[in-house]
């Protein structure tokens, strides 16, 4: 588990810009969102997911969630279709708070072909470069915030 | 030379529900796909409630009482709880990019942003608000003003307010379903120490116009930009037409059951301080609203400081006790300590029924 500026980020997993992660294991994709989305966000209340066996693409809006009365988005990080659903989340939205990488799981894509999973992955934030990513995401906050002070 | 940004107003007459929010959806579509700077609209609506997206509206609202009455419901797009409307509420929407300069990051930062706008828009009129995070503004623990969001099209996000110029809390205990509904009189009470109005606070009648007026003369300080006077063009009364054809006139929207299970409890403790009771509404696994009332000595502003540490926050013992904690101060409920606050929500929860 790496943990960077307070945030963790295990290395293992693909990043999307709109902080949604990715966990792959050949074409099985487990999606959910960083720690750094849910410690921004606060108390997740309220997630809609899409149906099982719908086909998402990379970069497209699949879900929303709710924190507080804020609906944000949950971005598939991959194209492919939609197999598994967290049922647990439909009684306890704050697994997505309390463990965002483990039993905050939001679903499960299962991508068509191997190559051009990989060719998708390369889209994402990984490894060497998701440092630079929380640097960006905390510098964009501080710079906005010191702006408006 | 200050920007330029587009606003809708509309002083002539209050809206239909369905006009209302559809022109709202358009704006930050509009910014996004039509290249568009922000929009701001500001209006009224007809005698109305809107719930939130993800509410059950069935739990929210009791939709015989909107029906005798004759009071519109709906559902907006953006996030939260019931919201009453009408001819003397400020309706606000802004459609804008979330990269906007100068608007914070983030979701505690963009409504902390626009805020800062209503709290200057309310000082113009002679009233000291403040920002009540995370939602809310407030005026000496009151609660004026209610924002909600919702990001929408690619990074562009809507946003909406009620600003209450006056209102009719008869109105709100008769149409909504909320736990201190049960308790009529105890309902008006619990409500009046909580909400206040602009009128209220100055003693006077403002007009509704006026306070739209200040509303824009804020938004023109606080971001360096002017206004111009506009109304939707072809693409966007197209775009507001299909919302309003395809969501707000269909039962399939304003009915939709994605929504969390709603529930309500009531816990009493008999403490040291006195007899604690709770009034409690969950949605899913989470509080939508709590109500601290009973016989102990306390001030409506440190109850109305604990209930919004707690609304839209986990129920689970360690989250509640944690959030309260965040507030606490040394006899803010006289008797009273943390864990026994704790103890007195969780037997509401326990004591929780399907609405």
């Amino acid at each position: 588990m790496a943990e960077i500026k307070g945030y963790n980020m295990p290395d293992e997993l693909y990043y999307h810009e709109e902080h949604s992660w990715a966990r792959v294991e050949g074409t099985k994709v487990t999606v959910g969102m960083t720690d750094m989305f849910q410690k921004e966000a606060g108390d997740i209340v309220f997630v809609d997911l899409p149906e099982e066996e719908d086909d998402v693409s990379q970069g497209e809006t699949c879900g929303k969630i709710q924190s507080r009365k804020w609906i944000g988005k949950l971005v598939a990080p991959v194209s492919g279709e939609i197999t598994e659903i967290n049922e647990e989340l439909e009684e306890d939205t704050s697994l997505i708070n309390s463990d965002p990488y483990g039993e905050g799981w939001i679903l499960v894509i299962e991508a068509e072909d191997e190559d051009d999973l990989q060719s998708q992955l390369g889209n994402l934030i990984h490894g060497d470069a998701v440092p630079a990513f929380v640097d960006q995401e905390i510098a964009r906050t501080e710079e906005e915030r010191a702006k408006a002070e | 030379m200050s920007k330029e940004w587009r606003l809708f107003k509309n002083l002539t007459r209050s809206v239909s529900t369905a006009e209302g929010l559809a022109v709202d959806d358009t704006l930050p579509q509009s910014v996004a796909h039509h290249n568009s700077p922000p929009i701001l609209h500001l209006y009224t609506f007809v005698p109305s409630v809107n719930v939130g997206k993800y509410q059950d509206i069935e739990a929210a609202l009791r939709i015989d009482r909107c029906k005798a009455r004759g009071i519109e419901y709906n559902r907006r797009s953006t996030g939260g709880g019931t919201v009453i409307m009408g001819p003397e509420i400020v309706a606000l929407g802004l459609g804008i990019n979330v990269d906007y300069p100068g608007l914070k990051k983030g979701v505690g930062g963009v409504f902390e942003s626009l805020s800062r706008v209503l709290i200057r828009a309310l000082h113009a009129v002679g009233i000291e608000a403040y920002f009540q995070p995370k939602n809310d503004l407030e005026v000496n623990g009151k609660k004026i003003a209610g924002l909600s969001a919702a990001s929408e099209a690619d990074t562009c996000l809507l946003f909406h307010t009620s600003l209450l110029v006056d209102f009719d809390i008869a109105l709100m205990t008769d149409i909504m379903n909320t736990p201190v509904i049960k308790l009529a009189d105890k309902g008006y009470n619990c409500f009046s120490q909580r909400m206040t109005t602009v009128r209220n606070e100055l003693g006077r009648n403002l007009s509704v116009a006026e306070m739209i007026e200040a509303i824009q003369t804020a938004f023109e300080s606080e971001f360096a930009i002017r206004f111009k006077e506009d109304s939707p063009d072809e693409w966007e009364e197209k775009t507001i037409r299909r919302f309003i054809e395809e969501r707000y006139t269909k039962d399939e929207w304003i009915f939709s059951h994605r929504h969390p299970r709603a529930r309500m409890g009531v816990g009493q403790l008999k403490t040291q301080g006195g007899l604690l009771e709770i009034y409690l509404s969950l949605s899913g696994g989470s509080i939508e609203n709590v109500l601290v009332t009973g016989d102990f000595f306390s001030t409506s502003e440190d109850l109305h400081k604990i209930e919004n540490a707690l609304k839209w926050t986990s129920a689970r013992k360690e989250s509640i006790e944690k959030n309260i904690a965040s507030v606490w101060h040394d006899e803010m409920i006289y008797g009273v300590d943390v864990s026994t606050l704790t103890d007195a929500i969780l037997l509401a929860k326990q004591n929780q029924v399907r609405l």
